[in-house]
């Protein structure tokens, strides 16, 4: 009892200097999402997880690892076998980079499916595709450092993709590597790049994206406005307060997340070559080209669309479009409904199609070229394309289901 | 109709296919990181014959090592021989996987027309002399593997024959090999028994959690169901 008064004494001390209570009330507490968030809503709070954890395992494999160009990968076998749970602290980092990357695309997806990119959502959603480029960003520089072959070669693949702009190309790609070819000074910032500038701009993209998301509340499965009904207290009728509703079932989430992570973390950390390639065993030899270069997983799709159109400058184009396209989605999206489910037969096929190509691209981006292969990624291309483009006529003409008033399920 | 059947067939099309394949199915090492003897005894084996050549830059200096005679000068041995540098082996079971090296070293065999006398199956064209030949033999090239062409690929064994035993029986030797791989194993990963005792326990701690954070859960939703009168 003396010591619940004790504690209320504190709070008031510390709420009359700082808004403790009331932004706990605003942002946890007293914030009404709506009831009937399904599977697809845990994955917001699982980036938040895994992003954590990044910074933590990250902070502490910094301590040990040396960014220089003949140092490099013996730091990174030093912390797998001298330092103590090192081994623990890298695949934690590593496996944690491609779970970031698993978790990001099924939180978009569930955008995609639900209409969350809808007015007015439009800046919440282009605030996430801002993260998802610097996520992008923090993992490829991240990829570097261990400085082993696929490393050092996927760096230099990638960062040679700016030579194809006309007239400052050249120049654009000595300026990123800071020398003629990747080397130790690539090495160095790209380190810099990676725990410092990087994710200054993620926690700050974070942050902005929750802000948003806090001022327009979450989207669900029915895609409908829950404040539009509120009972006398002005509460939502359909919404229920975050905490103690939401906490408690993101808890449960996590428990499975985190077991499936654990799982490949202790038991098969290389993922049969998809989280850690076999090439990147070898250290970075720059008199060397590996038979078979490919970017991790994550970026597969975009690097299959890069390779299937001929002309360098113009698939550095294209696939920049392909990611630029997405911050045109609140705008392609044309339908009187947000979510899939009151959408029409159009929206459906189109975003199964979608999904088809999307992992068509990816399986086919890991994989070396071929014709057959070839022709494929242009079908796939054309599909991922014609996904967005044809957004405004098959929203716009298709018919639409009757929207429920109420949250259904 | 027949180009969507067709598009549909492509899609199961193999997802991964690797760049430089073995000719030769990898066979199974039958290995263990529990299996403390094997891995001191390849790692005998290891340096008294592979470290003549091979460096093992990475791995530390422990017990294992210690019993072995492997000293900090021998794992940081290099020298070049015909202008090639022998490959350091601290990471080979990773870059390549415990089974492509267990192969490896079984399907050596007789070839005039290598500079060696001896071409392998597994890494064709390989300039490594065969140093396994007066433990295992020589072994020759009796099946021509076209005839494997339609029916998966051959084990080693299935295309080589062994002309003349050296000073170990078969089963000598694949004892030997299997110990040799169960070392290099080690020596790339030697956190390997501490890394499946931990995942057993936080898999464990998981699964606990999961049970009480799922009747939590269950406990304060029941007021959400009675307000909706809804099912889960």
């Amino acid at each position: 009892m003396e010591k619940m008064r004790r504690n209320k004494k504190l709070l008031a001390w510390i709420d009359e200097r700082f808004p403790l209570s009331a932004f706990w009330k605003k942002h946890v507490s007293e914030y009404y999402a709506p009831r009937n968030f399904n599977f697809w809503y845990y994955f917001g709070s699982f980036s938040l997880l895994v992003l954590l954890n990044q910074i933590v395992t990250g902070i502490w494999l910094a301590m040990e690892y040396t960014p220089v160009a003949d140092q490099a990968f013996s730091s990174v076998e030093h912390i797998m076998r001298d330092v103590r749970y090192g081994w623990l602290l890298r695949y934690l980092h590593s496996v944690g980079a491609s779970a970031f990357f698993v978790v990001i695309y099924l939180h978009m997806y569930r955008g995609l499916m639900y209409g969350s990119y809808k007015k007015p959502r439009e800046l919440l959603w282009l605030i996430g595709m801002l993260l998802y480029i610097s996520l992008l960003a923090e993992a490829f520089t991240g990829y570097t450092l261990p400085w082993g072959q696929m490393s050092f070669w996927a760096a230099e693949v990638i960062t040679s993709f700016a030579s194809a702009i006309p007239w400052v190309g050249k120049t654009l790609v000595i300026w990123l590597r800071g020398d003629y070819n990747v080397s130790g000074v690539t090495l160095h910032r790209f380190f810099s790049l990676h725990v410092i500038a990087i994710p200054l701009i993620l926690l700050g993209l974070v942050f902005l994206h929750l802000v948003a998301l806090h001022h327009v509340g979450s989207n669900n499965p029915d895609g409908i406005e829950i404040k539009v009904k509120k009972n006398r207290q002005g509460i939502p009728v359909d919404g229920i307060a975050f905490h103690p509703y939401y906490t408690v079932k993101d808890m449960m989430g996590v428990a499975v997340f985190l077991l499936i992570c654990a799982f490949i973390i202790f038991f098969m950390p290389g993922m049969d070559g998809y989280f850690l390639e076999p090439d990147n065993f070898i250290p970075a030899n720059p008199m060397q080209t590996p038979d078979h270069i490919s970017p991790v997983w994550y970026m597969t799709p975009f690097y299959a669309i890069l390779r299937a159109v001929p002309n360098k400058f113009l698939g550095l184009l294209v696939m920049a479009g392909a990611i630029a396209i997405m911050f045109c989605l609140p705008w392609l999206d044309r339908s009187p409904v947000r979510s899939i489910r009151y959408k029409g037969a159009w929206s459906k096929i189109a975003i199964v199609i979608f999904v088809i190509s999307f992992i068509g691209l990816g399986s086919l981006g890991i994989q070396t070229v071929s014709p057959l292969r070839t022709g494929l990624a242009r079908l796939f291309a054309v599909l991922y394309f014609a996904f967005f483009l044809l957004m405004p006529f098959y929203t716009k003409y298709e018919k639409t289901k009757p929207v429920p008033e109420r949250l259904t399920g | 109709m027949k180009k969507y059947f067709l598009l549909l067939l492509f899609l199961f099309v193999p997802v991964i296919s690797w760049a430089d394949e073995p000719q030769v199915a990898l066979e199974k090492a039958n290995i263990s990181p529990y299996d403390t003897a094997s891995i001191k005894r390849g790692a005998k084996f290891f340096a008294t014959v592979c470290m003549a050549c091979h460096a093992l830059v990475y791995m530390r200096y422990d017990e294992i090592a210690k019993e072995a005679g492997i000293t900090y000068d021998k794992m940081n041995f290099t020298v070049k021989y015909f202008g090639i540098l022998p490959p350091d082996l601290s990471l080979i079971t990773r870059w390549r996987s415990p089974d492509w090296v267990y192969t490896y070293l079984h399907s050596f065999y007789i070839d005039a027309t290598r500079p060696t006398g001896f071409n392998n199956l597994v890494y064709p064209n390989s300039v490594m002399p065969n140093f396994l030949a007066p433990f295992q033999g020589q072994q020759v090239l009796a099946t021509d593997k076209t005839r494997y062409m339609f029916v998966g690929m051959p084990q080693w064994y299935d295309l080589l024959v062994l002309q003349q035993q050296g000073s170990m029986t078969p089963q000598q030797f694949d004892a030997t090999i299997t110990d040799v791989v169960n070392f290099l194993a080690y020596a790339a990963e030697p956190y390997r028994v501490d890394q499946i005792r931990l995942g057993y326990w936080v898999i464990g701690f998981f699964i606990v959690f999961f049970f009480f954070a799922w009747r939590l859960k269950r406990e304060y939703w029941k007021d959400i169901k009675k307000r909706f009168h809804t099912e889960d």
